[in-house]
This record gives structure tokens, C-alpha cells and sequence, in this order.
């Protein structure tokens, strides 16, 4: 991994990186599961 | 009767691309703000806890806007009736969606930073409180098979918003685990300038994206309840042209 890069230097706590994963996963994932109701409908 | 379309509208298609243009500069920049003193980096989960956490208290206040309208026109106008139910609805499940995140991201920093996962503290009592209720408000909609099932959830979502203003003011009230509030708690509140700009990307960033989800799911269950009412429409037709027949059959 790049550590250097500011962004992912800064992702080195890994509570961090496990409650980002957590919001996109179920944010986008939310989103996905309607996009799919949406051409299911 | 047209065909339902498929896509997303030219606006709605440009609100979504600003709104992920929003997140991932909130995104670059809850991660090149400074480095706090004490937590170091742990304190960047603040940079999407706090949106998630205080706008789970934007989302039922919608859903109460829908559960009063919807017991307005159930009697006046059943059209705009069946239209509050399904916006009360889509608010209940996005209050959900930014609760579960709220608490997600809230116990994860716990555990880091105090070392427990949980405590039964004012603030994280009452905001379980408000996710449980959010919760049985969706499970009475999928698991009810009684006909007043939107007349039911309306009563349970005015309910349910009583719990939103006590767990704002939980930490106001209340000094126990949850520290006090970062914004508007008095003269020792408030954070380092240096790190606004990534607290207000991430606010209106994930605002944004609330409101088009919400706006999502609104469609989706205004197309379910026209198809719900188009194969009625279609049954009580078929019942009526078939009768007459059948009683000549039986003749």
C-alpha cells in the first residue's frame, strides 16, 4: 500500500478503516438493492 | 398506460453525480485534515460518525411530516394519502439506514477510544431507543396483514419522533459516558478551524445523499402501490366481464 500518500497514511487505525468500510458498504450496498427493486419493478 | 421508464431523470442523474463528486472530496478531506492531539487518527471516524449520527435526527421528522399527512388526507384525498405513506415509509427506512451507521461508526470509535464496545449512557440508551422504534416501524410494515396497516405506522411514527428531541438534548442534559456536543454546546465547544471544512463536506456530502436515496426509494414505493392498484383495477375488471358469463354458463 501506498503509505506515503496522505489519505491512505492516514487510514492506519484500523477502527478507521473498519467504520468507512461499514458506511460504504451499507450505504452504497442500500443503494444497489434499490437500483435492482427499481428495474425488478 | 405508459410504460414505467427505467433510468433515472436528467436531475435526478445530476444530483447524484455533485452529490458523489461531494463525498469523495469529503472523503479526501476527512483524510488530509490535521492529525488530532490525543486520538491521532481514530478521531477521522468523527468525520463520517457525525454526519450519520445527527442526521438519524433529520430523517424521522420527515417520516412524522409523512405520518401527519397521511392521517389528513386519508378520509380527504386517497391519492395524496397513499403518496404520505409511501414518503413516511422511504423516511423510516433512511432514518434506519443513518441510525444503524450512526451506532456502527459510534461503537467503533468506543472501543478504540474507551475501550468498550457499549455503555448504558443517556445518549447511546436513547438513540437505541430511536433505531428499536425505526426498526419495529419497519417490521409492523412487512410483517402486518391488516388492511390499516399505513393508518397503524402512522401512529407509531408520531410516536416514535417523541424520541428524537430527548436524544438530541440526552447529552445536554445528562453529562455521562457520550462527551458533549462539538457544535452549539457552549464556549468550551467546537473543534480546531483547520478540520470545518472536512466536517461540512461530509455533512451536506452525506445530506445529499440521504436526499436522493430518499427520493429513490419514495419513487420505487409510489410505482409499487400504482402496479398494486393497476393488477386491482385489472382483477375487479375480470371479476365483472366474467360474472355475466358464468351465470348464463350456470343457466
Amino acid at each position: 500500500m501506498p503509505w506515503h500518500i496522505p489519505p491512505m497514511q492516514t487510514l492506519s487505525q484500523r477502527h478507521t478503516v473498519y467504520a468507512y468500510c461499514a458506511v460504504w458498504l451499507l450505504q452504497f450496498g442500500y443503494a444497489l438493492h434499490l437500483l435492482r427493486q427499481w428495474r425488478k419493478s | 398506460m405508459s410504460k414505467p421508464t427505467k433510468s433515472l431523470s436528467p436531475a435526478a442523474t445530476l444530483w447524484l453525480a455533485l452529490t458523489l463528486a461531494a463525498l469523495a472530496i469529503g472523503f479526501y478531506q476527512a483524510m488530509t485534515a490535521p492529525t488530532e492531539a490525543t486520538m491521532g487518527n481514530l478521531y477521522r471516524v468523527f468525520f463520517y460518525h457525525f454526519p450519520h449520527a445527527v442526521e438519524s435526527f433529520v430523517w424521522p421528522y420527515l417520516n412524522l411530516l409523512g405520518s401527519l399527512a397521511y392521517l389528513y388526507y386519508r378520509n380527504r384525498n386517497p391519492e395524496r394519502a397513499l403518496a404520505a405513506d409511501a414518503f413516511a415509509l422511504a423516511s423510516a427506512e433512511i432514518t434506519v439506514l443513518y441510525a444503524t451507521l450512526g451506532l456502527a461508526t459510534g461503537m467503533l470509535w468506543g472501543r478504540a477510544a474507551w475501550g468498550i464496545w457499549w455503555t448504558w449512557d443517556a445518549r447511546l440508551t436513547t438513540f437505541l431507543l430511536l433505531w428499536l422504534l425505526y426498526v419495529s416501524y419497519l417490521l409492523l410494515r412487512r410483517l402486518s396483514g391488516a388492511q390499516n396497516t399505513a393508518l397503524l405506522s402512522a401512529v407509531l411514527g408520531i410516536f416514535a419522533a417523541i424520541d428524537v428531541p430527548i436524544c438530541f438534548m440526552s447529552i445536554r442534559w445528562w453529562r455521562t459516558q457520550h462527551p458533549a456536543p462539538v457544535f452549539g454546546g457552549g464556549a468550551d465547544s467546537g473543534i480546531d478551524p483547520s478540520m470545518v471544512p472536512a466536517v461540512l463536506w461530509n455533512v451536506f456530502a452525506w445530506l445529499a445523499w440521504g436526499i436522493f436515496v430518499l427520493g429513490f426509494r419514495y419513487a420505487l414505493e409510489r410505482r409499487r402501490q400504482h402496479a398494486r392498484a393497476f393488477a386491482a383495477l385489472r382483477f375487479l375488471d375480470q371479476t365483472l366481464t366474467d360474472e355475466p358469463l358464468k351465470h348464463a354458463e350456470a343457466r
